[in-house]
């Protein structure tokens, strides 16, 4: 494992697959479709020391992220509502619970990413001392891990709805959990860089398509 | 040299053979009638009139393959393959190495790690023949038979005095030495085996700085004392010392100071049988005991300073007293009983005590021959254990001879495995990830130490530790995992020269164990156990054929088709509920039902060729195999854990093996042979293939009669 500092290492891509130009807003025309966004990279409590096994040390700090913004949040905001997941070592937390101040929750959903029309009624859990909103673990919520080959690999088809610090609806789906998305990972290849997608609504509702 | 004494008995008389021992009459008709097998009904049988398919590989035929170690034997049969997890087993009929019995002369070699006996512990030197019955033996032969058995039999003391002596030497430093004794007389006779088998190892991927097999040497000693005590009582003895030393350095991590790595195993084994026949000889008994260890230690040391890193042991013993009695009713049936107990432990780095398992049982065959040309045998055997719920496993199969030239033959039987130690009483934490695993019968008790510690996340209603009750309760009623299974076939003879079987096989298998999440921590991480979970079926074809091309001169071919499912995995792809993720695009999909290419490892396709010559007058023998092994799922790449993109198979290969030997004067032998002529290596996913080996030996015999 190389040495660096978290956020120094920290390289943050946002593709959206196609902007949405202001002048298209006009109060006679639907409101666009929605459209899911990519994020690569993300740094996820990249540490000096390497945990092992996928894991960070504890010492880590997460790393917080904006739906609404799509952006990196300061750990420095880490009590306000101005993040809506946070990420260190496999372990994905939202802003609610006893993990934020805000009104996030999360389920995760079998399905495809593009099949989830809407944000169901219930079934909304929040960080607790008892367990995390996305169960943590393998199998259990969004990765698998293979202790023979120390490998995490994000399970296909689960989607994680998410509420956010602020209660508006968004999905989101991880798809890598290393650098430079390799389709293969290897041993060697570098943990702890998340990739995903997610699709945010803006207006409050729980259409997420 | 100490077998001296020995060699001065004059041999007299040969020994009794068992008196069950039913000859064909027209051992003309195929060379192959000569051949009597034992595992397939614990009596003496010609192999083409048993009603359960049987596959016999002579000391012959060995030695003009050139083999030296079991998994060299195994790995050139159809329906076999050999397979890397913890060692190399026998995969058989689509089922894992720990589905598959290894017996020596009966008697079931002990010594598995994660399910696999390493087949290359067995020198084949001293090897009379091997017999593989494929298809669930359990009514006969009790837990692990549940694929099919494969019995080593070893020589047996024959008249006169007679040793060997033979160097092998090849590739990668690769070195076998070994030596046979064999003296009979009149009461007393001896076979002698030793054998010391080392190699430098091989490296195929020198970018990773670890040796792929890393040097090692091993030595094998198996002995038989045969003594006559009556003209119908035989007493006999056998015993068997392995030990294998292994050493390498590599690294732990990237980074990380490098670690010695030093290891040695051994098995033991003794073997003392007491066989009488009546008079008339219709009755045979049997009375056997069974002593066998297996003990490994494993030393890890920095190898800058030699301070500790890890050291692991695990030692077992198994010992069993079993009684026989074969019992020939009138010309039409052969009634075989039998009952056994079995007092098995464990000590081991991983468990917290000396754990002990004690089992009984009892096993009634008929051999049955209603009518000229129909046999059928059943079978039943049931086996009591303390830590789970008795067995009952009984077969049936039956085989008719329509034509002179056509049988038929089908059985149906049940076989099962026994939980073993690991998933019994193991206790594991992973001092680095943090998760813990333990045995069905530690988890209880464990979980409530981690409780106790404040280690278990506890339900914010109640406070109390979350534990999935229900799991837990399935994993206390831990059951073996068990198969019913169905074999149909037949055997076709058209002229003096062709011979054909073909056969259908399923396996139905139930209760699978796996391992589950029972309780989370609080460092994020799980406690795991076992329970039954899954269903799976291998169901497949499996053909063979034999043409004399000429005088000394047999081609022969073989070919299994095989498909192996898990049930539940089937359930979930007509269900929808199974997606991919596409490596590249990292887009996800459904997978279709069709894109499922069944458990990990298992061929579609696989045969063989082969091509053996020999000349009884000249001295000589030659061989050419081909061996084929068709694509095979390696690992899940797309996020699914099952296979279904062809990125996830391990390519098809072919590998060719050579040899050929002359001897001079019945007492000089030369072999030379390349294994892998054309250099076929896979070094990211096969790391049982070293590449192309050559070889050669020289043998010297001696014989007095």
């Amino acid at each position: 494992m190389k040495t660096s500092s978290p956020f120094a290492l920290l390289s943050l891509c946002v593709l959206g697959f196609s902007s949405c130009s202001k002048d298209d807003k006009k109060d006679d025309v639907v409101a666009p479709a929605l459209q899911a966004e990519t994020v690569s990279n993300l740094a996820a409590g990249v540490t000096t020391t390497n945990g092992g096994g996928g894991q960070p040390t504890s010492a880590t700090k997460y790393t917080f992220y904006s739906f609404a913004n799509k952006a990196v949040v300061a750990t420095a905001d880490s009590n306000t509502t101005k993040w809506d997941v946070g990420f260190r070592g496999t372990t994905v937390i939202i802003n609610g619970g006893n993990s934020g101040p805000g009104q996030g929750g999360a389920l995760v959903q079998s399905g495809l990413f593009t099949d989830v029309a809407t944000a169901p009624e219930t079934g909304f859990a929040v960080d607790a001392a008892a367990g995390k909103a996305i169960p943590t673990g393998s199998g259990m919520g969004w990765y698998n891990y293979d202790g023979a080959t120390n490998i995490v690999t994000p399970i296909a088809g689960k989607v994680i709805l998410v509420r956010t610090a602020t209660g508006k609806y968004a999905k989101l789906e991880i798809v890598s959990y290393y650098q430079g998305a390799p389709a293969t990972p290897t041993a060697t290849s570098v943990s702890r860089y998340y990739s995903f997608r997610f699709l945010y609504q803006p207006d409050g509702t729980r259409n997420l398509k | 040299m100490f077998l001296v004494p020995f060699f001065c008995i004059t041999s007299l008389v040969g020994l009794a053979l068992p008196a069950l021992a039913q000859q064909p009459a027209d051992t003309l008709r195929r060379q192959k009638l000569d051949e009597v097998v034992v595992t397939a009904t614990r009596t003496e049988r010609s192999i083409s009139e048993v009603p359960i398919p049987v596959m016999v590989v002579g000391a012959k035929q060995m030695k003009a393959m050139g083999s030296v170690r079991l998994n060299d034997v195994l790995g050139e049969q159809t329906g076999l393959s050999i397979v890397a997890d913890h060692g190399r087993g026998v995969q058989m009929q689509g089922l894992n190495p720990e589905y598959t019995l290894i017996l020596v002369d009966g008697e079931p070699l002990v010594g598995r790690t994660a399910g696999t006996l390493e087949l290359s512990r067995v020198a084949v030197g001293n090897i009379q023949r091997v017999e593989v019955v494929k298809g669930p033996a359990s009514a006969l032969w009790g837990s692990e038979a549940l694929a099919g058995v494969v019995n080593i039999i070893t020589q047996k003391p024959q008249p006169g005095t007679s040793g060997t002596l033979r160097l092998r030497y090849g590739t990668n430093r690769t070195a076998d030495l070994s030596a046979t004794v064999n003296a009979q007389g009149a009461r007393l006779g001896l076979t002698l085996f030793v054998d010391r088998y080392s190699s430098a190892g091989y490296t195929l991927l020198p970018e990773s700085g670890t040796a792929t097999v890393p040097p090692f040497s091993n030595y094998t000693a198996q002995s038989r004392l045969t003594y006559k005590l009556g003209e119908r009582t035989k007493l006999s003895v056998s015993g068997r010392y392995f030990i294998e030393n292994q050493a390498s350095t590599y690294q732990v991590a990237a980074g990380t100071a490098d670690v010695r790595y030093e290891s040695r195993q051994q098995d033991y084994s003794l073997n003392p049988t007491l066989t009488h026949s009546t008079a008339n000889g219709r009755l045979f008994a049997t009375a056997r005991f069974y002593l066998a260890g297996y003990r490994t230690r494993e030393d890890y040391t920095y190898a800058a300073d030699g301070a500790p890193y890890d050291n692991t042991y695990f030692n077992q013993t198994f010992a069993r007293p079993e009684v026989q009695l074969d019992w020939r009713l009138g010309s039409k049936h052969t009634l075989t009983g039998g009952a056994g107990y079995i007092n098995e432990s464990v000590e081991a780095t991983r468990y917290d005590a000396a754990q002990h398992m004690q089992s009984y049982y009892g096993f009634v065959q008929d051999d049955w021959t209603p009518l000229p040309g129909l046999n059928i045998v059943a079978g039943a055997r049931y086996d009591g254990h303390n830590q789970y719920k008795g067995q009952l496993s009984p077969k049936a199969s039956a085989r008719y001879q329509v034509r002179p030239w056509l049988a038929v033959r089908g059985s149906a039987g049940r076989g099962y495995r026994a939980p073993d130690f690991r998933q019994l009483y193991l206790n594991f934490s992973n001092p680095v990830v943090g998760y813990s695993v333990f045995g069905t019968q530690e988890v209880r008790e464990r979980l409530a130490a981690l409780a106790a510690a404040g280690q278990l996340v506890p339900d914010p209603a109640t406070g109390l530790p979350l534990i999935n009750a229900a799991l837990l309760d399935r994993a206390s009623n831990l059951l073996p995992e068990s198969s019913v299974a169905y074999n149909a076939g037949l055997q076709i003879d058209p002229t003096g020269k062709l011979n054909i079987t073909a056969s259908y096989f399923r396996n139905n298998l139930r209760d699978l164990i796996e391992t589950t999440p029972v309780a989370q921590k609080t460092n994020g991480q799980s406690v795991f156990t076992y329970y039954n979970v899954s269903q799976a079926y291998t169901q497949g074809v499996e053909a063979e054929a034999g043409y004399q091309l000429l005088r000394g001169l047999r081609l022969s071919g073989g070919y299994q088709y095989l498909i192996a499912k898990d049930q539940g995995v089937e359930a979930q792809l007509a269900a929808g509920d199974i997606y991919r993720r596409d490596p590249a695009t990292l887009l996800t999909e459904r997978v279709r039902a069709a894109d499922y290419g069944g458990l990990f490892n298992r061929s579609k396709h696989s045969g063989n060729v082969k091509l053996f010559y020999e000349s009884p007058a000249q001295g000589l023998t030659a061989s050419l195999r081909g061996i084929y092994r068709g694509r095979y799922g390696f690992q899940d790449l797309n996020g699914n854990a099952i296979l279904d993109t062809d990125a996830e198979y391990v390519r098809g290969y072919t590998l060719w093996n050579v040899a050929a030997s002359k001897t001079w004067q019945q007492r000089y032998t030369l072999q030379v042979g390349v294994d892998n002529v054309l250099g076929y290596t896979d070094p990211a996913y096969i790391t049982t293939l070293p590449g192309r080996l050559l070889y050669a030996s020289v043998e010297l015999r001696l014989a007095r009669k």
